[in-house]
């Protein structure tokens, strides 16, 4: 199914929004981002149709903003911020603690394709450094044993999710 | 002259345009201020910072109420400053110096620094201004640079080291504002931030080499050049694209090497400035289509047919046999001429058939005539597109300009963006459509009806400028019998109303005849609103070929003689002289430099049937030279010298680049030659005299001579030579801006009248059949042209234009074989389906298929071939 059939009305408030059409590129990615997880290759095509402009340029905002994936990421989005206040705080040691325990880089996504780990700029919460989001959701004065039930509790929840199997 | 203000730069004060960018206006006053993403032709981005200098303006004191100079506390870019009144600059402080250097050290951070092996070491403005003004050392970390990719290829023509890219934005800016096509764009930031494109194909433009004139680093570099010789090697020849009627100038870079066998070779093609012809642009075609002239293929020895088989010949012998048999035919002979043939070729030509008694000259294609009109109504001298704007008005009729004459194209959507009303009026919808501000669907035939209706629906006081004119008053009663819509009105009103206008006359489906109509009408209503006989008014044929004004000049046309004197019977059309050909009645032709059995449908049964002599002159054995009795080979454009005449009426000259090829000669020597046998005197010493009799012998030439077309001035702005940094690698035009030669319109007192326009039939296909037109594709495989693998990729597939509704009806796909029978040829070829094409029409693009192509506009049935399972 095309992102114009999954979201036409949202589609079409956006693109309402605007005197020109190719203004609404950015809230349309976010719906594709949204809908598929990341911003799929058909997506940008699709995008740049529907605005009517050269795929390369939805692919430059794409590129150019660090919140639009074009990479398909874990379940859960671990983004750690590693700005300067945090980082007095302690928050690049946090960052290398947690990818150690989840066996990953930055950047990278474990293998079960559940977490993905991301450093990112200032996210507003300085005073309750370290802090992460998890898919948007701010979680503050982490440490490592706060870091872990997190991650137990999002296990637990994506296992309650699965279907459930008889062998 | 604009309105000018005084401004102080380095405690000069100098005098410039008012509200001119200030980089230009200090370029002017011969102060350079080093640019990286500023381009005269693009404007300002103020990405790079290159350009800061200390800025100061005047400003009241508060308490004294004095106006008094002040200083930006910070140094400014003065590629974002426009002039004024009292502005002042220092651009050689130490501030300012410093801050080039500090740049410079920023841009070098992370730069490669391959120069040895990178194609732009040499002309590169990174290069020069780092000479210039920037850090002999660097306190960087080596290991510290961003590596990035080497040889990424956008698109097969254009490769993109991201190593070497500065982010200026050049590239990209280009493609927006003057391409038009998009399809370039940064993706990622920061140091890892990189040009891409996702077009399919790759940086799919037909404009895409020029990024790489204004790359002002090695980053993008095109496939025909990369790695292929330094800049400092090479010798400029100037020359002029044989490709289209824009006539852009260009020049061949050659080198003589050892791995050439010692010969010389062409490395690369250049655009050279011409600021009322291409600027400092040029297509594609332009700059890649080389590649035929040195092709291994080329002939290098005359043919002639003994026992059925084109075997070598001498010179002589060929000559002698063409001679004979010309001397036999006697005035029963006949010459089809295409335009890439020079002004010399073709006056020579013409000279040899009318000396034998015969006046059977027709141009190759034959779609576009109307010479004579542009001779009276064309542009004026002076014109340039580049000056058409707000309040002015372009009309192009029947024709598909991006395809056509892409740079023509390019300035008619430029001067759309500044403002010019851009009236579009054609059978259906093509890229310029997009850019127009009025679109006019008119069907196939209609087209002299649709402009006769627009003269005809224009009030009295519209029209008053032509009303003197001989035969307007009739030209308007004719008009007035077709009936105009409320767009036409509008159309007509805007032409009337426009402070300067142009109209582009194509030949999209017309015959020869329909098309001079179209001339017609088009001059019609140019006379009558007073657009004729002077600059940046007029018509412009858009001939199939880049010399068809000369051709028409020269005489190729069966009404007039060269120069458009009169004859004392007129000679046969393209078609009667094929078809007398094959009826035996006309006994030798000489086809130059033409190749209608592969484009024509119909020529290749003539060819077959007549028991006559043909006579080619070609550079390689084509579909028609495969047919001759005598085959001469004739030098390419980059072997000889001579002179074309653009679609503007701009004679220009082109000089020899390579040796010859074999044995291979002139085309207007070898005619000459002919000549010779013939009694017709000797032969000229070179092209430059025979221009000089030209001038003699054809009114409209006269006192054109390698001297006036080697004529330069100073051209704004100022690009090439030492300022690489400004405008790019295009070059300095040294060699001459060629003469656009004035109309009859410019002239006092001369004998000048208009007629009535004739509107033909429009096209009433019959039960199951439909409108077939043959249109032209930039890129196709006409004999010459494909002769560049390079470009292959990008030449579509034979296919059959259907609109999608029409598809449905027949029951078909895209992708279906399509089959249409045109006077018991059938033509088959895959559906494409194409919304732009109007219902009950099927277009045919020309040279693509080998069958061929109608050469106009026809009905035919139009069915689906079934598959067949092999
Ligand atoms: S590729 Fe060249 S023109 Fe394009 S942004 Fe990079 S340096 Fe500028
Ligand atoms: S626009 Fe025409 S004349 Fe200019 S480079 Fe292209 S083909 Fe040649
Ligand atoms: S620096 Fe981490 S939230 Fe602001
Ligand atoms: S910022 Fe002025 S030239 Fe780049």
């Amino acid at each position: 199914m095309s992102l114009l059939e999954r979201r036409k009305e949202d589609i079409e408030r956006h693109l309402a929004k605007y005197p020109q059409k190719q203004s609404a590129v950015m809230p349309l990615l976010y719906i594709a981002q949204e809908e598929y997880g990341y911003i799929t290759e058909e997506a940008m095509e699709e995008i740049a149709s529907i605005v009517d402009t050269d795929v390369t340029q939805v692919r430059g905002i794409v590129g150019f903003y660090t919140m639009y994936y074009s990479q398909e990421k874990g379940k859960y989005l671990i983004q750690i911020c590693t700005d300067l206040p945090c980082a007095l705080r302690g928050a690049e040691a946090f960052s290398a603690k947690v990818c150690e325990a989840l066996g990953i880089q930055p950047g990278e996504t474990t293998d079960d394709g559940l977490f993905t780990v991301e450093n990112v700029m200032c996210i507003g919460a300085c005073d309750r450094a370290p802090v992460i989001q998890v898919n948007f959701k701010f979680y503050e004065n982490m440490d490592m044993d706060s870091f872990n039930d997190l991650i137990e509790a999002l296990r637990r929840e994506h296992d309650a999710m699965q279907p459930y199997s008889h062998e | 002259m604009a309105d000018t203000v005084k401004i102080t730069i380095d405690d000069i004060e100098h005098e410039v345009p008012a509200g001119m960018n200030l980089i230009d206006a200090a370029k002017l006053c011969g102060v350079d201020i080093p640019v990286f993403c500023y381009h005269p032709k693009l404007g300002h981005d103020g990405n790079c910072r290159m350009c800061l200098v200390e800025l100061g303006l005047p400003r009241k004191n508060r308490e004294t109420g004095e106006m008094e100079l002040a200083w930006f506390p910070k140094l400014e870019t003065a590629c974002t400053q426009k002039t004024c009144e009292g502005m002042a600059i220092r651009t050689t402080t130490e501030r300012v110096t410093d801050a080039r250097r500090a740049v410079l050290e920023f841009l070098l951070s992370s730069h490669p620094l391959d120069c040895p092996i990178c194609d732009k070491g040499g002309e590169c403005p990174l290069q020069n201004l780092t000479m210039a003004h920037g850090p002999g050392t660097s306190r960087m970390y080596w290991e510290d640079r961003m590596h990035l990719g080497k040889h990424v290829a956008l698109g097969e023509l254009i490769f993109l080291d991201q190593e070497r890219c500065i982010h200026c934005a050049r590239c990209i800016r280009f493609q927006e504002k003057i391409a038009l096509d998009p399809v370039l764009g940064f993706d990622m930031r920061g140091r890892k931030q990189q040009i891409v494109t996702s077009s399919t194909p790759g940086f799919n433009s037909i404009f895409s080499g020029n990024t790489t004139d204004i790359c002002p680093v090695g980053a993008l570099t095109t496939a025909d050049f990369r790695f292929n010789a330094r800049p400092w090697e090479m010798v400029q020849v100037a020359t002029i694209c044989s490709h289209c009627p824009v006539g852009c100038n260009m020049s061949f870079d050659t080198r003589t090497d050892r791995l050439a066998g010692g010969r010389t070779t062409i490395r690369r093609v250049m655009p050279r400035q011409n600021e009322a012809v291409n600027e400092i642009w040029i297509c594609d075609k332009g700059r890649f289509a080389r590649h035929y002239m040195e092709h291994e293929e080329r002939l290098t020895t005359p043919l002639v047919r003994k026992g059925g088989m084109l075997v070598e010949a001498t010179w002589e012998e060929a000559i002698r046999e063409v001679a004979a048999q010309l001397k036999a035919a006697g005035p029963n002979i006949g010459a089809v001429a295409g335009g890439r043939l020079s002004n010399e070729d073709l006056y020579a030509l013409q000279k040899l058939i009318r000396g034998q008694g015969s006046g059977d000259l027709s141009a190759y294609l034959p779609n576009a005539t109307g010479g004579e009109i542009a001779a009276r109504f064309g542009v004026g001298v002076g014109t340039n597109l580049k000056y058409l704007g707000a309040g002015d008005a372009i009309v192009v009729v029947a024709s598909d300009l991006h395809e056509e004459a892409p740079i023509w194209w390019l300035r008619a959507a430029a001067a759309a963006r500044r403002g010019a009303e851009l009236i579009v009026i054609s059978g259906r919808e093509t890229r310029l459509d997009v850019e127009a501000s009025q679109s006019i669907r008119c069907a196939y035939g209609a087209e002299v009806a649709t402009l006769n209706a627009m003269l005809g629906s224009l009030p009295k006081t519209a029209v008053k400028a032509g009303e003197s004119l001989d035969g307007m008053a009739e030209a308007i009663v004719h008009a007035k019998e077709f009936t105009a819509d409320a767009a036409l009105k509008a159309a007509a009103k805007t032409i009337a109303g426009a402070g300067n206008a142009v109209i582009f006359v194509g030949s999209e489906g017309l015959t020869g005849e329909a098309s001079r109509e179209l001339a017609q009408a088009s001059a019609n209503l140019l006379a009558a609103t007073g657009h004729v006989g002077r600059a940046n008014n007029g018509l412009i044929i858009v001939w199939p070929s880049a010399n068809g004004q000369g051709a028409a000049d020269m005489g190729f046309d069966p009404g007039f003689g060269p120069g458009y004197q009169p004859v004392d019977k007129p000679g046969r059309s393209y078609g009667d002289i094929f078809a007398a050909l094959a009826d035996d009645v006309i006994k030798v032709l000489v086809i130059a430099g033409a190749d209608p059995v592969y484009d024509d449908l119909t020529a290749e049964e003539s060819i077959r049937k007549t028991k006559g002599f043909i006579v080619v002159q070609e550079m390689f054995l084509t579909e028609t030279a495969k047919l001759a009795d005598v085959v001469l080979p004739v030098q390419s454009a980059a072997e000889c010298e001579g002179t074309y005449t653009s679609g503007e009426r701009r004679v220009q000259r082109f000089y020899p680049a390579v040796e010859p090829l074999g044995e291979s000669l002139p085309a207007w020597l070898i005619t000459q030659r002919i000549g010779e046998v013939l009694g017709q005197g000797a032969p000229s010493v070179s092209a430059a005299v025979l221009l000089a009799e030209i001038g003699r012998n054809v009114p409209q030439y006269a006192g054109i001579t390698c001297q006036t077309l080697a004529k330069v001035e100073e051209q704004f702005p100022d690009v090439g030579g030492e300022d690489l940094y400004y405008g790019g690698t295009s070059f300095q035009n040294v060699r001459g801006l060629g003469v656009q030669w004035p109309t009859l319109a410019e002239q006092v007192d001369a004998p000048l009248s208009v007629a009535p326009a004739q509107a033909g039939e429009v096209l009433e296909p019959a039960d199951g059949e439909m409108i077939v037109v043959p249109v032209t594709l930039v890129y196709d495989t006409e004999a010459l042209f494909f002769k560049t693998q390079l470009l292959h990729q990008r030449v579509p597939l034979p296919h059959i234009g259907l609109n999608p509704a029409d598809a449905g009806r027949l029951d078909m796909v895209d992708g279906d074989l399509v089959s249409l029978t045109i006077d018991d040829h059938r033509v088959a070829a895959a559906a494409y389906l194409d919304e732009r094409v109007p219902s009950g029409v099927v277009t045919i693009p020309r040279r693509l298929q080998t069958q061929g192509a109608p050469l106009f506009a026809t009905t035919a049935p139009v069915v689906k071939l079934e598959k067949v399972e092999a």
